[in-house]
């Protein structure tokens, strides 16, 4: 079997973007896990959401990208605040469980209501790109495509730079690394909880933006992800942000390299496979948990 | 009188620091001996590493002749080593009766054969339990609240069960990490008086202390720990006027400690 | 005293198939009967020894699944595959939860919820053993000693013995002293170390016994349904179990037993659109977690000690 060159290098690209949007959802997670302790069951719905508004601020905007994005990512941002506040502010540090059930609960809510008042009819959403985009040899990446990883990368650099440089990501660490001296020096778990939550929401918001003209809008959409996501915190250890990021990438290559030579069955069972023989060879996750190591 | 826990040149160290650099000391049969030392000095890394909880770098452990070094924690207890915690561990939401019943459910020779077939082997044995466990209570005191549920005591009851759920099942030695630690005055007067009369009916005890006051007035002999080494050991009254360790623990001269032991009633 | 009334209960249960003819009302108490004992199954295992799993959809579905076969592929009779089903679902689990066990409970929850997934994939791809997505219609009636069970009514009994049985055995479990040390692990895992019991066996055997048990449920529910597709693992069932054991109260054996009974006539009551019924049960996830966290047996419990604590200080 002769691989063609530009097949397999359409299938890289492709793999990194996707990656790139798996790391997004699962970075969110991480953070929220590393602040809270919790898992966030909802983080989806978080993206559908984003999807969503995405699809509702097109038209608005006249198709114009930048400002549908970013009318989506604050969406997203505000409904991370409110179930912040109304949700998990309450929940204490070791109730586990209790916040997978509530989450879950709201995950349910909430694909539920977005079906009930949108219908399950999948969406499609256009962009002032259209399907225009670069031209490599036979092979053409869509603008959406690059953009969205684009992105992605921006977001990363930002969020780096965030907990590197800036109090409130030094808090975040902080919080993450050691709950109880970071409280004996006056960091206040609600404010670095909540902004946490804001921020995961605002990744995910960017992620589902990003993703809506590439694939079909749905209620559902969330959870087909959500699961990889929950895979991929696991292999690169729990509350790891460089880990996560890796390992998304990682995925989304594997992914689109087994997709393009085998059934799409296995694509699927990529993940769950890795994740269980990580956990046979390193229960702890390939990275150590870093507790948001950012060097 | 023979040691029934030896302990040689135990080693653990944690990213860089010696928590443990080659302690030994014995603790004989019988007797009641004292574990103190500075925060720091290594005394809970000790009691960790001798009872499974943590892993030793180096060193050996042997209770009553059996070399126990390395051992899971449950295989330890099994071997007659049983230990408190320094922040109690009780069953909150079980009875009384039922923290005392499991923590000699491991001992007996019933199984959950002779338990579903109620056999003679099982009665026999719940009834030996439950002896023991009412003369444990009538010993802390805690009688009437034989069948309530241990999470409404307070916290220096809850320190008296775990003390009576650890001698459930007859151990060789009881290591105690701290028993007074937190428990008001009053409580630690009563703790006292059990463990002396525990002591006197043959049980062995290895305490962790902080309070010295507590240690002098109960322990046979005391080994003194700093940064990780014994810095010394002998009577309560030897350590009382050891210089070293009145540097370091006490931060007192020899005359200074005798005024002061001169000055109590 | 409990026991009494749930002897009485269980003879008045028994009675339903000769007090109505029909089919809505008896398939309803099969329902009923069976999402009991898979929700008794995940109060063994999350109730008792503390560990939330959603692998129990996945052993539902195997045993589904594997009943279903062992008729219709390997020409066994109904009563095997309910031993199948049991026997492979619990290897799994012990296959399954060995590695799992050993790492911590964020972990756990994840992996068991990821096995849920694969099993539900794998019974829509491996098409050569599933069927895929058609499933394995026409399942047959289950027979012994020339008895057919063939209608609802008639097979209302197998479900009625098959529950009881399980119930029995659970409740014996539950009373035990394996019982009590689920629960001591539950609480506080590192005194029981310390009392010299290690954790891993009793873990491993809840999780094994309560896959086993799920799975046999399973069995039974698709030959009531008379078909199993991967629908049949559709994360609905899961959630159901989940709000009876969690509005029962985790850890309540009756608790749970009556949750189960009273809330599988409940989907029936609230006959809205599909989507709505599901808001009602997020909600009810929601709102039961804030306000009453150990469900109704818990909250029952709280007030009975409360009144103890007065009494005794």
């Amino acid at each position: 079997m002769t691989i063609d060159a530009v097949y397999l290098l359409q299938l890289t690209l492709n793999g990194i973007t996707l990656g790139l949007l798996y790391a997004l959802i699962a970075v969110g997670l991480s953070l929220i896990f590393g602040v809270m302790e919790i898992i966030n069951f909802a983080h989806g719905e978080l993206l559908m959401l984003g999807a969503f508004a995405m699809a509702f601020a097109l038209p608005v905007t006249g198709l114009l990208y930048w400002p549908a994005l970013a009318a989506a990512i604050l969406a997203t941002m505000l409904a991370g605040l409110v179930i912040y506040e109304l949700l998990l502010a309450r929940l204490k540090p070791d109730e586990f469980e209790r916040s997978i059930l509530i989450t879950l609960g709201l995950s349910i809510i909430i694909i539920h209501a977005m079906q009930y008042i949108f219908t399950a009819t999948p969406r499609l959403v256009d962009t002032q790109y259209g399907f225009d985009g670069v031209d490599i040899g036979a092979i053409r990446i869509p603008w959406t495509r690059v953009i969205g990883a684009g992105a992605a990368l921006v977001a990363f650099g930002g969020l780096y730079a965030m907990l590197r440089y800036t109090q409130f990501g030094r808090a975040m660490r902080a919080i993450a690394q050691n709950r109880e001296a970071a409280l004996m020096v006056g960091i206040r778990p609600r404010v670095v909880a909540r902004n946490a939550v804001i921020l995961a929401a605002g990744l995910c918001g960017l992620a589902g933006a990003a993703i809506s003209p590439i694939q079909l809008v749905t209620p559902y959409m969330g959870q087909f992800l959500i699961f990889k996501a929950f895979a991929l915190v696991i292999i690169g250890g729990l509350g790891n942000i460089p880990g996560a990021i890796v390992a998304a990438v990682a995925l989304g290559l594997v992914e689109n390299w087994i997709g393009g030579f085998f059934e799409i069955a296995w694509q699927e069972a990529a993940v769950f496979v890795i994740m269980i023989a990580v956990l046979f060879l390193r229960p702890d996750g390939l990275f150590k948990r870093g507790g948001m190591r950012v060097g | 009188m023979s040691a029934i826990l030896e302990v040689t040149d135990l080693s653990k160290a944690y990213a860089g620091v010696h928590a443990l650099d080659g302690v030994s000391f014995a603790v004989e049969a019988g007797s009641i001996t004292g574990l103190i030392g500075p925060n720091g000095s290594g005394k809970s890394t000790a009691i960790d590493c001798i009872s499974g909880f943590q892993k030793l770098d180096g060193g050996k452990v042997v209770l009553a002749g059996t070399d126990i070094t390395g051992r899971a924690a449950h295989r330890i207890a099994r071997t007659g080593l049983m230990r408190t915690f320094q922040t109690v561990r009780v069953y909150e939401r079980l009875a009384l009766s039922d923290n005392l019943a499991i923590a000699a459910q491991q001992f007996d020779a019933a199984t959950w054969v002779d338990e579903f077939l109620r056999t003679r082997r099982y009665r026999d044995a719940i009834e030996a339990s439950e002896a023991r466990a009412r003369r444990l209570v009538e010993l802390i005191g805690l009688q009437r609240y034989y069948e309530a549920e241990v999470g409404i005591l307070s916290y220096g009851q809850k320190k008296l069960v775990a003390l009576a759920a650890a001698l459930m099942p007859h151990p060789r030695i009881v290591v105690l990490d701290e028993p007074v630690a937190g428990v008001n005055p009053s409580r630690i007067r009563e703790i006292e008086e059990a463990l002396r009369q525990l002591n006197e009916a043959g049980e062995t005890f290895l305490i962790v202390e902080h309070n010295v006051e507590f240690i002098t007035n109960l322990c046979h002999r005391v080994v003194v720990l700093e940064q990780g080494r014994k810095l010394a050991e002998g009577t309560a009254a030897e350590i009382h006027t050891d210089s070293r360790v009145l540097e370091a623990y006490l931060g007192m001269t020899p005359e200074m400690a005798v005024a002061e032991m001169e000055s109590r009633p | 005293m409990k026991l009494a009334v749930a002897l009485v209960a269980a003879l008045a249960f028994a009675a339903l198939p000769l007090l109505t003819n029909s089919n809505y009302i008896m398939g309803i108490g099969v329902s009923a009967l069976i999402f009991t004992v898979a929700a008794a199954a995940l109060n063994l295992i999350y109730g008792y020894t503390g560990l939330l799993s959603f692998a129990q959809l996945g052993f539902w579905g195997i045993g589904g699944y594997a009943s279903a076969l062992t008729v219709v592929t390997f020409g066994g009779t109904f009563w095997w595959g309910l031993v199948w089903a049991a026997v492979i679902n619990a290897a799994v689990a012990l296959v399954v939860g060995y590695p799992t066990l050993r790492t911590n409970r964020h972990a756990f929850v994840i992996v068991t919820l990821t096995f849920a997934l694969l099993v539900t994939m794998i019974a829509r791809d491996w098409v050569d053993l599933t069927r895929g997505a058609l499933g394995i219609p026409n399942l047959p009636p289950p027979v012994a000693f020339g008895y057919e069970f063939g209608t609802t009514g008639r097979f209302y009994w197998i479900a009625w013995a098959f529950s009881v049985a399980m119930l029995a055995f659970l409740y014996a479990l539950c009373t035990s002293r394996i019982g009590r040390t689920l629960v001591a692990i539950k609480q506080n895992e590192p005194l029981v170390r310390a009392q010299g019991i290690s954790p891993m066996p009793y873990k491993l055997a809840s999780f094994a016994l309560s896959a086993a048990i799920t799975g046999a449920a399973g069995g039974v529910y698709s030959f009531h349904l008379g078909i199993i597709d991967p629908l049949f693992l559709d994360f609905y069932f899961m959630q159901t179990f989940l709000i009876i054991v969690i509005i029962g109260g985790a850890g309540s054996f009756w608790g749970v037993v009556v949750s189960g009974i009273a809330l599988s006539a409940l989907p029936e009551v609230l006959r809205f659109s599909a989507d709505f019924r599901m808001i009602i049960y997020g909600l009810i996830l929601v709102v039961v977690m804030f306000v009453m966290p150990s469900g109704v047996a818990g909250w029952l419990r709280e007030r009975r000690l409360t009144r103890l604590r007065e009494q005794l200080r």
